[in-house]
């Protein structure tokens, strides 16, 4: 009696387990339960549009629900590779259409979205959301928005008080170094902390400047070599701003949050950083100090070929996992999400919140905040060029920042800088393969 | 009969726990050192290549400086943490020292913060913005003020090693504290009684009396030295430059940054060598030491 009753036990024990294990993805009410893991702090106000976004879409769209779990930094990708190495994976995710994310969009685990993406549809959006993103010219997800990842933002009332102008060339800026040093301030705010900083923020604005578009992708493919000038004489600028002082003092120490707030705390005139960083300025700032900031491109370089450029990339968006693909109902929930985040009422709420969607909206009729339009308007009057390190491999461009750190430090030469990173690219970088 | 069935009880008693110990422990580390001879590309391994990656690690200039960190860190460990942890540990229990509860509770603290909260804490010292560079900046008058130790190449470990110096003695001393609690004080007071100085107490009671407790606090020390990691890794993230780097670092990037999962097998291999080696060394040494109190 005993051993029946312990088997009957274990047996109820056991159909729990197989209960609870499996996760209820359709219920008879016709609810739809997406898996979904981004890349995304919910509670910082950068994303205040996302948030945004995803109240809406729980309200009209009631049937379809998402079960996110929310990670960001280097935790996200950690995850996600282990997720990626089981071959488990969400049917919803945060992914970039470059090689960041390419343990989960390269090694089949994410459907292409080609098919499911109709003309009408795709016209809706600038042409550039639509450049291909996989090794074999996928699309992994649609960019919602472009990242511009180089401005330079001025505090013209300082400017204004030590008598200067927003210099037009790069003479100009170093002439102003010992005017503003002499004052007590600091030139240029930028936290090169973590070494991609100076790569993200400058040096592909700079190749851009001296050798065009077309030059990176002809370098990156081994048609041109990074020994060449355009790349030489970028690094040169950089090395030439640090001998010169033009940074704060301890730029290889700084992390990029501690020279924004050195900026903000109006202790520098310059602040090199990402377009992103005014949806943190408009809700730390004074309007008055708001109203203030202007944001430019780096002045012109001197024998440079292209002129007020900055550098944008695709920012990341929402991939669906191929798995899904088998499961209809999952598809078109899956879609109906990610169609809705890009499309025209996602892209028309995040513009609320200042960013500059994919999606060809008439911002003019939406109300921003200062700095937000201030945006708007740096993303319209400046021609984006590529950002270097989503071009290139990370493992070369991670070896390439190092050096261009001690670089900065006094110890390094931009030749032969050149001469070690094109060396690595030419052995390893997939561009090359 | 009756002992065969004995020993297939025994057997079959320990045989969950080997298979445990076999998954957990045995297979990675078998696993890690398959992989270790492997080459892998844009996420997959494209096949064997013998021992390139432990070439490459050795001659590789960042691994060589990980390693010579780690050796840094191994050495305020054994030689400053365990023998601070002892001197600390001794002050407290002849109680030299006015209120042993409280510089107890103040020493102990740090160990009880998180590695990541105490790198927080030291970063806003060492920071370029912040407040004691600040004040620095305006006592001197030199606006252009920076821990500039950070960035000299030789030096640039030193305020890490400070920190963790500061953060683990606590640990030892308060392991030592309570094997000195163990002694009875009739040993020490018959000592003072027959006219012993503080150095045959110290050289002759309290040190043979540790040594089986230092032994294990080196081993802790080595191993824990070797895989460093948290306080470097949100200190200074490795850098300016690779000037902090050290072992556990080089491996997280070469395997979750790189995808190279060959080399990052091969750089932990070569840790789990040198863990085994030095902990080996250390118990030969342990081993005549006792030879020698005997």
């Amino acid at each position: 009696m005993k051993k029946i009753t312990l088997f009957a036990l274990v047996l109820v024990l056991a159909m729990s387990f197989v209960t609870a294990a499996g996760t209820k993805e359709q219920s008879s009410d016709g609810t739809v339960v997406l898996s979904a893991y981004m890349q995304i702090d919910p509670a910082n106000d950068q994303y205040a549009g996302h948030n945004a976004v995803m109240a809406a879409f729980e309200e009209k769209y009631p049937n379809i629900k998402l079960d996110i779990e929310y990670a960001s930094g280097e935790a996200f990708h950690q995850k996600f590779q282990s997720m990626a190495a089981s071959k488990q994976i969400p049917d919803v995710f945060t992914c970039y259409g470059g090689a960041r994310t390419a343990y989960v969009t390269e090694t089949g685990l994410t459907l292409d979205l080609t098919p499911y993406l109709d003309e009408a549809f795709m016209n809706q959006f600038a042409s550039a959301t639509w450049l291909p993103q996989g090794s074999a010219g996928a699309l992994y997800m649609i960019p919602p928005s472009f990242a511009v990842c180089h401005s330079v933002y001025v505090n013209t009332a300082l400017l204004e008080k030590l008598g200067l102008e927003y210099p037009e060339t790069f003479e100009e800026l170093l002439a102003q170094v010992p005017v503003i040093r002499e004052a007590g301030y600091y030139p240029v705010s930028m936290g090169n902390k973590d070494p991609w900083v100076v790569n993200s923020w400058l040096l592909g604005t700079f190749i851009e400047r001296f050798g065009g578009r077309e030059w990176i992708l002809r370098a990156a493919k081994g048609e041109a070599s990074f020994t060449e000038e355009p790349f030489v004489k970028a690094l040169e600028i950089i090395k030439t701003m640090s001998e010169k002082n033009v940074f704060s003092p301890g730029v290889n120490q700084m992390s990029n949050t501690e020279a924004d707030q050195e900026f903000y705390q109006q202790k520098s005139v310059y602040l090199i950083d990402a377009a992103w960083r005014t949806s943190a300025m408009d809700s730390q700032l004074p309007a008055e100090q708001r109203e203030a900031i202007e944001m430019r491109v780096f002045p012109a370089l001197p024998g440079e070929k292209y002129h007020n450029t900055s550098s944008a990339v695709a920012s990341e968006g929402f991939g669906i996992a191929k798995a899904v693909e088998k499961d209809k109902a999952k598809l078109d929930a899956a879609l109906t999400f990610i169609k809705f985040y890009a499309g025209e009422e996602g892209a028309s709420i995040r513009a609320q919140y200042g960013e500059v969607p994919s999606y060809n909206l008439d911002l003019d009729k939406i109300e921003l905040d200062i700095m937000q339009k201030k945006f708007v308007e740096f993303s319209a009057e400046y021609p984006m060029g590529y950002v270097f390190d989503s071009i290139m491999d990370g493992e070369g461009v991670t070896l390439l920042n190092t050096d261009l750190q001690a670089m900065m430090m006094g110890n390094g030469e931009p030749a032969k800088i050149a001469a070690e990173y094109e060396s690595w690219v030419a052995k390893n970088d997939s561009n090359r393969d | 009969m009756p002992r065969l069935n004995k020993r297939a009880s025994y057997l079959t008693l320990l045989l969950p726990a080997f298979i445990i110990y076999m998954a957990i422990i045995i297979f990675p580390i078998l696993m890690s050192f398959g992989l270790s001879f492997t080459e892998w590309r844009r996420f997959q391994m494209t096949g064997f290549n013998g021992l390139d990656n432990y070439r490459e690690i050795l001659s590789d200039p960042v691994f060589r400086r990980s390693l010579w960190n780690n050796t840094q860190i191994m050495l305020i460990s054994v030689f400053g943490q365990i023998p601070l942890g002892i001197v600390l540990a001794y002050l407290l229990h002849r109680k030299w020292v006015k209120g042993t509860k409280f510089f107890e509770f103040m020493i102990f603290l740090p160990i009880t913060i998180s590695s990541v909260v105490i790198a927080l804490l030291w970063n806003r010292v060492f920071s370029p913005v912040g407040i004691d560079t600040t004040f620095v900046r305006m006592a001197t008058g030199n606006p252009d003020y920076v821990v500039k130790i950070f960035e000299n190449e030789q030096f640039a470990m030193i305020p890490i090693l400070g920190v963790l110096l500061w953060q683990h003695t606590s640990l030892y001393m308060v392991i030592f504290l309570a094997n000195l609690q163990r002694i009875p004080n009739s040993v020490f007071e018959a000592a003072v009684i027959d006219g012993a100085k503080e150095s045959t107490i110290i050289f002759k009671i309290v040190l043979p009396a540790l040594s089986s407790v230092i032994f294990t606090t080196s081993v802790l020390a080595i191993s824990g030295s070797l895989k460093s990691f948290d306080l470097v890794y949100a200190m200074t993230g490795g850098g300016p430059v690779n000037y902090t780097y050290v072992m556990a670092l080089y491996l997280y990037q070469h395997t979750f940054t790189f995808h190279n999962y060959g080399k990052g097998s091969a750089v932990s291999i070569i840790i789990v060598l040198l863990s085994v080696g030095l902990i080996s060394l250390v118990r030969g040494i342990y081993g005549k030491a006792q030879k020698k109190f005997e």
